[in-house]
């Protein structure tokens, strides 16, 4: 585990998390109960116990703007095995986006969960796609097994400014 | 206080021409509409509103979303009723005006006034109910008009679906007496979620329980004079049924024999206590302040026992005009008020009270909205005078009459 967390915070790259702007940060179809904060926060995404669930339907749309421009190197989403992300789409600067038109614009990126992944294997993202970020949409497609919920116990966004 | 954009589905179908609820159904949901409206602006000036008709000859947006209150009450002039309402597409325009509204910050809000049918499945429903929810729509729903089976059930499932940690409502409006802004005032709809309750529809709840806070009765009195002035007569008037009744109630427990003297005896007491309560008016608004929803509950049961006694009410406004055209009419009515006193000192007050006319007519005067001058109260004035005089010649043959009876 250490070997990883050493490799997760790769040379150079930072936590992101100081740089989020957390008045403009929104999750559409969150649970009321188990909401973002609890996957983003620090304290609250190394809790294992709260997590952030999907309300209606197993989709999550999450909307992360910056303080500042960053550059994206990887990201990091650890879930259950069952409920956990699977298709994960990325999209750079595109505002206030909804489940209608998600599917209107190409993502920047796209990742395929795989179990290990959800285990805190971070994914490399196409860096050159996210060099000018100020907000980041992360659209969670479905999750492993199919099920109604997804659930997403953490994420870490890694790169710099 | 919630910063809020707020679309409202109007029905405006062939079947809003029903008069069940006052003037017609139409009216009566355009008068909701523009207290929303108002409501809505009021509480956070940077609310916007639009407005969407759903039936006609399809869904239209009258406005988009925004916080000029006068174009969004000019819109609701000239709008025609005709057609079918379609409430899955009204919801789904809706929908999409509330994306692209101005200010992404803003939470979205969908009011739906649901007066015809429900011809779509409740499944439909229900999905869109999840579609709404996923994108963190709240929806109102103001079920009200046609009693269709089913209807209600479907609309409860709809709210279901939509419903996030109560954000989402439903009020059921049957046809009565009571107008659907009065029913909506008191609702979640127009006071928000409990914690934002905004200054206008505080102001409405708190008056509507008897209080008064900032504007008498929650309207104000610049926007809609007429308004204001009706609901602070009915409020008067409702207090002195009230005040009848209480009475009323102290006398059926001593006289339980003759229930049509009660009915008669509360007639003279409510026009004395109208007369009163015009006179005392200054003093007992204070302290009305007190009774808060106990006073509304008292009213609404004083209003149901009294429904007898207001029709006699306004009856004897009538008979006392027309019996000052008809002898034989002025006999009956007089033999049947003075038939009500057993108490013969508290009648002859009244009806001292009532012979000083320039008493009389300076209460009518106080009272709001009564002129004076007016032919109409002149005559009843003499009337009444009339009544008071023959009632103290009736006296004397009361006894006989009585004996007579027996």
């Amino acid at each position: 585990m250490s070997g990883e967390s050493a490799s997760a915070i790769q040379k150079g790259q930072v936590d992101l998390l100081d740089f989020i702007d957390w008045s403009g940060v929104e999750c559409l179809n969150q649970s009321s109960t188990h909401s973002l904060p609890n996957a983003l926060k620090q304290g609250y995404r190394e809790d294992d116990g709260l997590h952030l669930d999907s309300d209606a339907d197993e989709q999550l749309l999450l909307y992360i703007p910056f303080t500042q421009v960053i550059k994206l190197h990887s990201i990091l989403v650890k879930g259950p095995e069952e409920e956990g992300p699977k298709t994960v789409k990325l999209f750079s600067n595109k505002e206030h986006m909804g489940f209608s038109n998600v599917n209107d614009y190409p993502p920047s990126d796209m990742a395929v969960l795989t179990p290990d992944n959800l285990k805190g294997k971070p994914v490399l993202v196409k860096y050159v796609k996210f060099q000018n970020v100020r907000s980041l949409t992360i659209f969670i497609e479905d999750n492993q097994t199919g099920s109604e919920i997804t659930q997403v116990q953490k994420i870490m966004l890694y790169g710099s400014t | 206080m919630v910063l809020e954009a707020t679309m409202i589905c109007i029905d405006n179908s062939e079947w809003m021409r029903n008069g069940d609820y006052s003037p017609s159904r139409f009216q009566a949901q355009a008068d909701a509409v523009n207290l929303i409206c108002g409501a809505k602006t009021q509480s956070n000036p940077e609310n916007t509103v639009g407005v969407l008709t759903m039936a006609g000859k399809g869904v239209r947006v009258l406005v988009t979303p925004t916080s000029d209150l006068g174009k969004i009450l000019a819109c609701m002039h000239g709008l025609e009723i005709g057609g079918d309402m379609n409430l899955a597409a009204g919801i789904q325009v809706a929908q999409l005006a509330l994306k692209h509204r101005q200010n992404k910050k803003q939470q979205q809000r969908i009011i739906v006034f649901a007066g015809s049918p429900v011809k779509h499945e409740k499944k439909v429903l229900e999905m869109i109910g999840r579609k709404l929810k996923k994108n963190s729509v709240a929806l109102d729903i103001v079920n009200f008009g046609e009693e269709d089976e089913g209807k209600t059930e479907k609309l409860e499932a709809l709210l279901a679906a939509v419903n996030n940690n109560d954000t989402s409502h439903i009020v059921h409006v049957p046809a009565g007496t009571n107008a659907l802004s009065d029913v909506l005032i008191s609702t979640p709809i127009f006071t928000g979620n409990g914690e934002g309750g905004s200054g206008f529809a505080a102001a409405a709840a708190a008056a509507a329980a008897g209080g008064v806070s900032g504007f008498e009765f929650g309207v104000d009195p610049n926007l809609d004079p007429e308004l204001a002035l009706a609901l602070r007569v009915s409020m008067e008037e409702e207090r002195a049924r009230q005040e009848a009744a209480a009475k009323k109630a102290a006398e059926e427990a001593s006289k339980q024999e003759k229930g049509g003297e009660q009915q008669a005896s509360s007639q003279d007491a409510t026009m004395t206590e109208r007369a009163s309560a015009s006179a005392s008016e200054a003093e007992t608004k204070t302290n009305d302040m007190m009774d808060d929803e106990n006073a509304l509950l008292q009213q609404a049961l004083a209003m149901s026992m009294d429904d007898p006694a207001i029709n006699q009410e306004a009856k004897d406004t009538d008979m006392s005009e027309a019996a000052s055209d008809d002898p034989e009419l002025a006999l009956a009515l007089q033999l049947s008020v003075a038939d009500s006193s057993k108490d013969s000192s508290s009648q002859s007050d009244m009806s001292k009270l009532l012979a000083d006319q320039s008493f009389v007519s300076s209460i009518l005067a106080s009272l709001p909205g009564v002129d004076p001058n007016d032919p109409s109260v002149k005559d009843l004035l003499a009337s009444m005078q009339n009544q008071s005089e023959s009632q103290q010649k009736n006296d004397d043959k009361k006894p006989p009459s009585e004996e007579e009876k027996k």
